[in-house]
């Protein structure tokens, strides 16, 4: 908990540096002719979410595939425009400043914003070596920098991130870098912006386990030292926890496109509140011999409902194991979870612990309420 | 080569009733060039889920390949596969005409590969691929059917959508249960899995492999199961197998593997694994690379990037060491790497020692 914090803490009252507030992100399914007058289908992959990021933070979302939590990340960074909500970069609206509507220019937000892709064989140009994927946005944002000085910068950055000897990988192809390398190459080039934000999209899940590792310490490592925010998705809470509890942030545990639950890492995950969150534990492996032995999943489905047609009340309830009937019907917010020890802190808002579940307030109607049968 | 092969037979003697058995396999591009499975040698017992683990570029989808002779050309082959479809019977797989082996491939061993998006013809119904490959093993088709809509639900699918369903209907968890129903279809005796959960999410990776377990108390079939994911995998693995740049280092029963492991890549490896329970500070990346398939070191492969390592280590390749019953590996140092590089994660090493040995 030693790193970063402090500049927060000082500044309380200033806007946070990206502040998602109700996005909600809707895709309609597109139609055939034949549905040309029946309402669409719509998927609501990001439901009406409010998280902030602040300078030198980490906000690690985790949930399963189709919770939207790539949707999310991408709405943060300004890829993704909400169907409803605003998303604000230091206060401003980041579409309204697109549209020209504040006194920022969309150039500096966008060059702020940066994105680490998933599969690094895919997101470089199979036909450009290195250095000139590099030098393409220095070029574009700093056109008076003369060739050699870009050369420079570029070699001093792939030292950075690791590739040695620089001039020797500048050259290369990307098909000439191993998996590890190329996302390093991603990284250095999402970094050349000096950027504010990097969000790192499933960026370590296609290298290999024993790299893994690695690559979330070189991406730690440059958060101290260029102080740069991450907003880093993943399906392994184990990653998420190592990354989030490293870079002293927070993970977001997402559900069918609601946040159920947010809060420091070791917390959520000695003592995880929402059910569902049980289960991502449960499905993360882990190497002590007790526990290796797999048991039986703690929710009732193995299959996540259609997202055109979302259940009820909780999203949860058709899986959940503790649903009972006010769940059906009743959906529940995202609320501070009391518990006596994490009061001390209490003020300082990345340190709070929400969570979006009846099963946290004592005296709520779902007590009363009957178990679901299936 | 000899040599190598004397002393690689010891790992053998662990199995008492082998169903399949590979002795000395290399596979080879380039006129024998490059090695890319060199001199592996190790069986599979009847009725048990082996996990073999192995980096990217190790050599497993090789060895996986090899168990169905099915080496993309112009890969070369050498050394034996022994199939025993009973207690006294031995073929060598090596040896099949063609038509034997297509009779040998999906009704003796059949294979799940990595991203059922690509294994599936986009173009056809799930159904029809059922359908197909019942014809194609000359089947009848409304009892295979049958059958395979008993493994569907098995698999908690819904046979009839699913078998009705275009491959692009089916999200990626459901394919993938739907391709390890497509190769259990013929009974096989043998299932091999190559990364069959990779490119999906954890929670649906853990749920297939519980229902991988309920199929093999089920449908009695051994299982191969092959990835990256050590954690994984030892959810899962009566026995596993490590393999390090295209050779196999190590062997043994899941908890002496995970709990006891000798060789100090192993340990390496689970050291460098992100894992929800071990202390933060203690996970440590493996410093250095696998060698490339040329120019393997002569000595041991893993010297340059080994801790221990010593003149022996770079000069004379390590044999297979007994450890314990069941369990070998090849090091010269394994002694030494159990008492100098520590176990990070809750439950290595001295739980290892309490249940270690014992067989689920």
């Amino acid at each position: 908990m030693s790193r970063a914090r402090d500049t927060a803490d000082a500044e309380t009252d200033a806007e946070p540096l990206i502040a998602a507030e109700d996005v909600e992100v809707h895709f309609e399914k597109e139609q055939g002719i034949l549905e040309l007058f029946d309402d669409p289908d719509v998927v609501k992959a990001v439901d009406g979410i409010s998280v902030a990021i602040e300078e030198n933070d980490v906000l690690a979302l985790v949930g399963e595939s189709g919770c939207g939590k790539t949707t999310l990340g991408k709405t943060i960074i300004g890829l993704q425009q909400p169907t409803g909500g605003a998303i604000k970069y230091r206060g401003r609206d980041i579409w309204e400043t697109k549209a020209g509507n504040t006194d920022l220019s969309f150039k500096d937000v966008r060059s702020s914003l940066q994105i680490i892709h998933q599969d690094p064989g895919s997101s470089l140009n199979p036909n450009r070596r290195i250095v000139e994927t590099l030098a393409e946005p220095i070029r574009l944002t700093h056109p008076d920098i003369t060739a050699g000085e870009r050369r420079e910068r570029i070699h001093s950055l792939l030292e950075r991130v690791g590739m040695t000897p620089a001039h020797d990988f500048a050259s290369r192809y990307p098909h000439q870098l191993s998996g590890g390398e190329k996302q390093r190459v991603a990284l250095a080039r999402a970094l050349l912006m000096n950027p504010d934000v990097i969000l790192a999209d499933e960026a370590i899940s296609a290298l290999d386990v024993s790299l893994r590792v690695e690559m979330m310490d070189l991406m730690l490592d440059l958060q101290s030292e260029f102080n740069t925010s991450f907003v880093f998705v993943s399906h392994d809470l184990s990653n998420a926890r190592y990354f989030a509890e490293h870079g002293d942030g927070r993970v977001g545990v997402m559900y069918l496109g609601n946040l159920v639950e947010v809060g420091p890492p070791e917390r959520l995950i000695a003592d995880p509140q929402h059910p569902y969150t049980e289960v991502l534990r449960w499905a993360t492996p882990n190497l002590s011999l007790d526990a290796t032995e797999a048991s039986d999943p703690p929710m009732r489905k193995i299959d996540i409902p259609d997202p055109v047609n979302p259940p009820s009340g909780c999203r949860f309830h058709t899986r959940c194991p503790e649903a009972r009937e006010t769940c059906t019907r009743l959906q529940p917010e995202l609320e501070e979870f009391s518990d006596l020890e994490a009061s001390s802190d209490r003020a300082d808002s990345s340190r709070s612990h929400r969570v979006a579940c009846f099963r946290s307030e004592p005296d709520h109607q779902y007590w009363e309420s009957s178990a679901i049968e299936d | 080569m000899t040599t190598t092969s004397e002393r690689l037979h010891r790992s053998n003697d662990a199995v008492e009733d082998p169903i399949l058995e590979v002795k000395n396999a290399s596979v080879t591009f380039d006129d024998g060039e490059t090695y890319v499975l060199d001199d592996v040698t190790f069986s599979i017992e009847r009725n048990e889920i082996l996990g073999v683990v192995g980096e990217s570029g190790s050599g497993k989808s090789m060895l996986a390949s090899a168990l169905l002779d099915a080496i993309p050309a112009p890969g070369h082959l050498s050394g034996e596969v022994l199939y025993h479809p009973d207690q006294h019977t031995t073929v060598d797989i090596l040896e099949f005409t063609d038509d034997e082996l297509m009779e040998y491939r999906w009704a003796d061993v059949s294979m799940v590969f990595q991203g059922a998006m690509s294994s599936f013809n986009p173009t056809m119904k799930v159904g029809a691929h059922f359908q197909d490959t019942l014809k194609a093993h000359n089947e009848s088709v409304p009892d295979g059917m049958e059958f395979a809509r008993e493994i569907l639900s098995d698999l908690y699918l819904d046979p009839e959508r699913v078998l009705d369903s275009y491959p692009h209907e089916l999200s990626g968890g459901m394919q993938q249960r739907a391709l390890i129903a497509l190769s259990l279809l013929l009974e096989p005796e043998v299932l091999v899995m190559d990364e069959p959960t990779a490119a999906l999410d954890l929670l649906m990776q853990r749920s297939i492999l519980l229902l991988l377990e309920d199929i093999k108390e089920k449908y009695d079939v051994t299982m191969v199961f092959i990835t990256h994911d050590l954690p994984l995998v030892a959810s899962l693995a009566d026995r596993m197998a490590v393999m390090y740049a295209f050779e196999l280092i190590e062997a043994g029963p899941r908890d002496r593997i995970i709990g006891e492991s000798a060789h100090p890549y192993t340990r390496a490896l689970l050291n460098s694994t992100p894992n929800i329970d071990a202390p933060l500070e203690e996970m440590q990346p493996i410093p250095g690379k696998s060698p490339a398939p040329v120019n393997v070191p002569t000595g041991c492969s893993y010297a340059d990037r080994c801790p221990l390592a010593t003149e022996t280590c770079t000069r004379d390749a390590p044999s297979f060491d007994q450890v314990e019953d069941e369990h070998t590996v090849a090091c010269h140092h394994w002694q030494q790497a159990r008492e100098e590089i520590a176990l990070s994660f809750a439950g290595g090493d001295e739980a290892g020692r309490s249940t270690g040995g014992e067989r689920r």
